[in-house]
């Protein structure tokens, strides 16, 4: 199985909220800290698009670049974690993600206020024992250790928001985009993933079927 | 506070704004709302007061159980907030359910959630929700006893009927309720004696239901959801699908990938709008002109389907002289739509058949309601697109079983099953129920009152005020029973505080009572009931989606705090007035954990499969709908068909009509009407419901136009015992069927045996083979016109075309028309825009129970208005800002601005879903304690005006009137 | 064998590893790398391993390939 990615489909995501909300119940988040959001452009007028939001595990995470304590760590399912007993509250993530991911419990207080950062896992838990109360206090459920897919995504009402490893992902994308013969957009994958990984990956993808 | 999506306007945010902007090529104007939420507001200050994590709570019901140990049961449930229907699987660890799982194998949601039904977990922590009986007393709500309640509710209820007689109670039912609850409400609603019962399917549909069925046969949603693939081009006129019925979009928008057009046409810019191909902005309430215009250039270009016109359609050269009338210039003058938008979304219908249509209540809830759904109708017969696969007209009803409460629930003019109330309907009943019919009339104040339609949940607030001379029954109400139904979804509320205020006896039966216990307490001292219903998680029972599909419900967890299933509290209730027995003959008790008598919810259903032929809500027997719900995997996701399988050959949720018995195995019927099929097969064709013949034409369809493989091609009429003996068929039943089937017809037929032989035996509809009615003659209007809503922005186009006259006797009320629009016709100078409202796909109908769950209410957070920059201006307000709005009740609204074009100049939206504000002032002092909604703000029916549908007294909420000033 | 036993071995045998990987990263990143179910000295196993799949990656990788199927509705028809 090879890198985890998320893709929203701007072409189908009707801004529900199903996502966010699903994200909400599988991971009881607090009231006022969103994993997940949904953000809209030309609100109201034609051309109105939607998309859902939340980390997007970012092949050159600008946030572990960041953090002074270093509680970030990627997986090898490409999966951006973090430690939140070393977690200091500092915020600097929070301004160097391009996604607007991580969230703080007390909003954005005075410096050292804002309590544990919080993100989006991917539903994959965190540095605890898996699916320990531990883990799921700190981190949320760990789906991924179920074998199962974000809720976020798996619950999508349309279907717009898909998550998964990139190829099978990139697949069903693809079939969609050449039946609707447009809305080619996988929106933010430049900035997450970045032109130079998504080629790599497909050459590992080749080799690894040869 | 904060506002809408509320965290969102970080930092952060704006920066994702702009990213996204860069990324989709386009200037980006997020929603301003969310800029004005600010930074430094909100979330934190809101986070420190909750529980980090909500889990606590509900494991407290299940003490010293660690979250990953105990046995995980998995249930199989369906979401509660709306009538698409989505399967979910609850997972269950000692008692508290801990997880929600996606229901791939579901061919209705494949999976997929809105955030309502994303949400559905929340009941079970409740935390907001009534948790005892109460009582009001000196304007405080106190806790009760359950035995204390029942006694003394019963005993007022009792007393009152005795002073008034039983019309004089008035008990408003649930589309909320099961499938089975709502037969027994209205069960229960008649052995106490009257007709005076209603539930939400009048507010939504009624007109739908009405109109449709006088059209051809059954009034209900034609095909569904899942059909939608198979169309070429879709119209949704009056519908917000994306916010309304979000799950139904995935099924759109995958039928849009492959080339299906898209065409949206309403007052707003909604986000259905923003996934459709042409998107067509109309005045509200001008659908009539709109629907004639396209009628027009289909004609004028000889798209519309002869054949199929004059082998299945009566009465269309009527129709026609009339759409002949509405030139491209008329259409424009009362709608504001350029010719050429019109041409081109009749021309994409006509051009990309099947095409289908779908309404919802924009179309709906007008005083003229029942005619633009007839409009509706005609237009899909000309291009004869109904009883087609990809075609039909996809009435997208509300509720997750309003359809189930209007086929077999607690309607003011039906028994179960549409049977009317005509002394033959209770006649069958009353076999059915094993009661004596003498026995049920002497509940009765008089054989005319059984037989006479009652008032309706729209109007029973002038069953209390009205002149008491005035009304079509002996007394006004005294006691009025709200289970499960919200009060800020009729209109009129600034009149309604003033009913509540006179009655004698007000009881709430509901888990989130408290809207309605809110309104009362502020104008009462005493005489309130709050009684805790539970909700259809921790009970079982089946649902009717909007396709007619039935899927069954497990119960997930146990009865929350001292709540108790609604059909526990009805059987608790007949016991106490004295006819317990009588209302579960056929249903077994069984005894719940703290000793109460439960009705057995399987006996219920059969006892609805025993009598309820009409509809063909005969075969889907507990045992058969479980089975489904088990093998969904099996079903076709755009046939709803299952290819082997336990359930070979049926369609998904055996939706009605599933004729005959169980053990006929009738598949269900996924589109109604089609004559392509077999009626065994699903198949059929229109109804013959209104004669053979009308002024010497005949109302048969035509030679040949049979469904497949009919034994009689031509059209005929209905079965019954004579038709059978005629036919030579007689002799196919047997000897038991015989004796039962004399003297009786397919409805009434208690042995299945005449449909049996007609459909079986001989591939015949039981119910006739006849056309569609263009012309309604029995309607107000037969043939669809267009009319001014009573309060109309047009004083010009009023003279011209006038509301219809005032009513003395309807539905039991007097009833005003042309005399109130002409009291109000220039009204508009004084309130200039047009009020209307509409859904957030957060909330679902009065929004008190998806407002209490928080995962929802952190969502939307405060009640607004949208209203257009150019009327912003002029008023002097901005994006943000509270505003009044007002309507001429002279009811005031304070809400926040939402300055933004999805809405017109001209045009004022709202969204429907709130309570707990009244008329600027938070009404948290009046709700009982700990039950008060997370969200709560101004009703927008608190400020909506007089206006009823002349059939069905739908209210009119889509067109009314209003200012706005800064606040 | 118990999951918490599993895991001390793990953590036991891959200690040198994670001790080699560290002092690598010193030179080029402040980041610490996560290393095959361990981060900073704490267990985070990788998904796979979690009782439901008991280390048989094989397994787990049928599963998510399964649940991604979910996510395509063509995977139902056209
Ligand atoms: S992947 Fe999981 S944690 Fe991340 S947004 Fe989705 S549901 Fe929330
Ligand atoms: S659930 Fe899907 S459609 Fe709804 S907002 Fe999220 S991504 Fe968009
Ligand atoms: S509200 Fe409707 S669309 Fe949303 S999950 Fe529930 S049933 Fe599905």
């Amino acid at each position: 199985m090879g890198r985890m990615k998320f893709l929203c489909d701007a072409e189908r995501c009707i801004e529900c909220n199903g996502c966010v909300t699903a994200c909400k119940n599988e991971h009881e988040v607090p009231w006022g800290v969103n994993r997940r959001r949904v953000v809209t452009m030309n609100d109201g007028v034609p051309g109105e698009r939607s998309i859902s939001v939340a980390c997007m595990h970012c092949s050159d995470a600008p946030c572990m670049a960041v953090c002074p304590t270093n509680c970030f760590y990627k997986t090898e399912e490409g999966v951006v974690l973090h430690d939140k007993d070393q977690c200091i509250g500092c915020g600097y993530c929070f301004y160097a993600c391009p996604f607007g991911a991580p969230q703080f419990p007390n909003g954005p207080a005075a410096f050292g206020a804002r309590g544990k950062m919080d993100k989006c896992t991917f539903c994959a838990g965190g540095p605890e024992e898996t699916g320990s109360q531990a883990e799921y206090e700190k981190y949320g459920s760990n789906r991924l250790a179920q074998g199962k897919l974000p809720l976020c995504a798996e619950m999508c009402s349309t279907k717009a928001l898909l998550a998964g490893d990139a190829n099978v992902v990139a697949d069903i994308f693809r079939e969609r985009v050449l039946r609707r013969g447009g809305g080619t957009d996988a929106w933010g994958w430049q900035t997450a993933y970045g032109g130079g990984e998504q080629k790599r990956e497909q050459k590992r993808e080749r080799e690894g079927q040869k | 506070m904060l506002t809408k999506k509320s965290s969102a306007a970080t930092g952060s945010a704006r920066r994702l704004r702009g990213s996204a902007a860069r990324a989709l090529g386009q200037t980006m104007d997020r929603r301003a709302f969310l800029k004005r939420s600010g930074l430094g507001v909100g979330a934190g200050a809101i986070a420190t007061q909750l529980p980090y994590n909500l889990i606590g709570a509900a494991e407290a019901a299940a003490p010293g159980v660690s979250r990953g140990e105990g046995k995980a049961d998995v249930r199989r449930t369906v979401c509660t907030h709306c009538s698409v229907g989505c399967a979910t699987d609850a997972i269950v660890r000692n008692g508290v359910w801990v997880h929600q799982e996606p229901v791939f194998d579901s061919p209705i949601n494949l999976g997929a959630h809105c955030a309502k039904g994303a949400s559905l977990r929340e009941h079970g922590h409740g935390e907001h929700r009534l948790k005892y009986p109460m009582k009001l007393v000196d304007g405080k709500y106190q806790k009760i006893s359950w035995e204390q309640a029942l006694n003394e509710v019963g005993d007022r209820l009792l007393k009152i009927r005795e002073e008034s007689g039983p019309d004089a109670v008035y008990w408003i039912g649930s589309s909320k309720h099961s499938n089975e609850q709502a037969y027994l409400l209205r069960k229960f609603v008649s052995f106490w004696g009257t007709n005076n019962c209603d539930h939400q399917a009048r507010i939504c549909h009624s007109t739908t239901v009405a109109g449709v069925a006088n059209t051809w046969g059954y009034g209900a949603m034609t095909n569904s959801y899942n059909d939608m693939q198979f169309s070429k081009a879709a119209l949704y006129i009056g519908s917000n699908a994306a916010e309304a019925h979000p799950v139904s979009m995935l099924h759109m928008l995958h039928a849009k990938e492959n080339g299906c057009k898209m065409i949206v046409v309403d007052p707003r810019f909604t986000r259905t709008a923003a996934k459709a191909d042409q998107y067509v902005r109309i005045r509200s309430g001008t659908d009539i002109p709109f629907i004639w215009g396209m009628l027009y250039h289909i004609f004028k270009n000889g798209w519309e389907d002869q054949k199929y016109i004059d082998d299945r359609v009566f009465g269309l050269e009527k129709v026609k002289e009339e759409i002949m009338t509405w030139t491209p210039e008329r259409v424009q003058e009362v709608t504001g739509i350029p010719e050429e938008q019109v041409f081109k979304v009749a021309q994409t219908l006509a051009m990309n058949r099947p095409s289908t249509v779908v309404w919802c209540m924009g179309q709906t809830q007008h005083t003229v309601g029942n005619a633009n759904v007839r409009a509706m109708c005609i237009l899909q017969l000309v291009l004869g697109n109904v009883g087609v696969s990809g075609g039909g007209t996809n009435i997208f009803r509300g509720h997750d079983n309003v359809q189930g409460a209007t086929d077999v629930g607690p309607n003011p003019d039906s028994l179960p099953g549409y049977y009317g109330l005509a002394a033959g309907s209770w006649k069958h009943w009353c076999r059915v129920w094993g009661v004596d019919y003498e026995w049920v009339k002497s509940r009765y104040a008089s054989e005319a009152l059984m037989t006479k339609s009652g008032i309706t949940v729209s109007r029973w607030i002038d069953g209390v005020t009205e002149n008491k001379e005035l009304i079509d029954q002996p007394s006004n109400l005294r006691a009025v029973v709200y289970w499960g139904h919200a009060p800020n979804s009729q209109t009129r509320g600034a009149e309604m505080v003033e009913a509540m205020k006179q009655l004698d006896t007000l009881v709430v039966i509901d888990p989130y009572p408290s809207a309605t216990a809110s309104m009362a307490a502020m104008v009462r001292k005493d005489g309130v009931y709050l009684l805790p219903a539970c909700t259809q998680f921790e009970t079982t029972g089946s649902a009717t989606a909007s396709n007619r599909s039935i899927q069954w419900r497990e119960k997930v967890i146990e009865p929350l705090f001292e709540s108790k299933p609604d059909h526990t509290i009805m059987y608790a209730f007949a016991k106490k007035f004295g006819w317990g027995d009588e209302l579960v003959k056929n249903i077994k008790l069984e005894k719940d954990a703290q000793g109460w008598d439960e009705p057995n919810i399987e006996d219920i259903l059969r006892e609805i499969n025993r009598g309820t032929w009409t509809i063909g809500y005969s075969g889907q027997s507990p045992e058969r709908l479980k089975l489904h719900m088990q093998n969904m995997h099996t079903f076709d996701v755009k046939t709803l068909k299952a290819a082997g399988g336990p359930c070979d050959g049926e369609y998904f949720g055996l939706p009605w009509p599933c004729y005959g018995n169980p053990e006929m195995k009738h598949p269900g019927t996924p589109n109604l009407y089609d004559t392509s099929k077999h009626v065994m097969d699903g198949g059929g064709n229109f109804r013959a419901n209104f004669g053979v013949e009308k002024d010497g034409v005949s109302l048969l369809a035509a030679e040949g136009s049979a469904s497949k493989g009919a034994d009689l091609q031509m059209g005929y009429p209905e079965f019954d015992h004579t038709l059978l003996k005629k036919l030579g068929w007689w002799d196919e039943l047997t000897d038991a069927e015989k004796a039962e089937a004399e003297g009786k017809n397919w409805k009434t037929d208690l042995s299945g045996g005449i449909i049996r032989v007609a459909m079986k035996n001989h591939g015949c509809h039981p119910f006739g083979n006849a056309r569609a009615r263009a012309l309604v003659w029995n309607f107000p209007d037969p043939v669809p016109l267009h009319r001014e809503p009573i309060y109309s922005p047009r004083p010009d186009l009023v003279a011209k075309y006038p509301t219809h006259d005032d009513k003395a006797k309807f539905w039991r009320l007097p009833t005003l028309y042309k005399s109130l629009q002409e009291k109000v016709k220039d009204i508009s100078r004084d309130y200039p825009l047009i009020m209307t409202s509409g859904r957030l796909v957060e909330y679902e109908g009065g929004g008190e129970e998806t407002r209490s769950n928080p995962w929802l209410a952190e969502l939307q957070q405060e009640m607004f208005a949208e209203v257009n920059p150019k009327d912003a201006n002029d008023a002097g307000f901005r994006n943000g800002d509270y505003i009044w709005v007002e309507s001429p009740t002279k009811a005031k609204l304070k809400v926040r601005a939402q300055v933004t074009q999805r809405v017109a100049p001209g045009t004022v939206f709202l969204p429907f879903h709130f309570s707990g504000w009244w008329q600027g002032q938070d009404m948290l002092k009046y709700y009982p304690e700990g039950a008060a909604p997370i969200v709560r703000g101004e009703a927008v029916n608190t400020a909506t005006t007089y206006g009823y549908d002349p059939v069905t007294m739908m209210q009119e909420t889509k067109t009314t009137l209003c200012r706005v000033s800064k606040a | 064998m118990s999951m918490p036993t599993m895991k001390l071995l793990r953590t036991a045998a891959l200690g040198g590893v994670l001790a080699l990987g560290l002092s690598a990263c010193g030179e080029t990143s402040q980041v610490p790398v996560y290393k095959d179910g361990k981060y900073s000295g704490k267990a985070d196993t990788r998904p796979w391993e979690s009782a439901e799949f008991k280390g048989d990656k094989a397994a787990w990788e049928a599963a998510l390939k399964n649940r991604a199927r979910g996510q395509n509705e063509y995977n139902r028809g056209d």
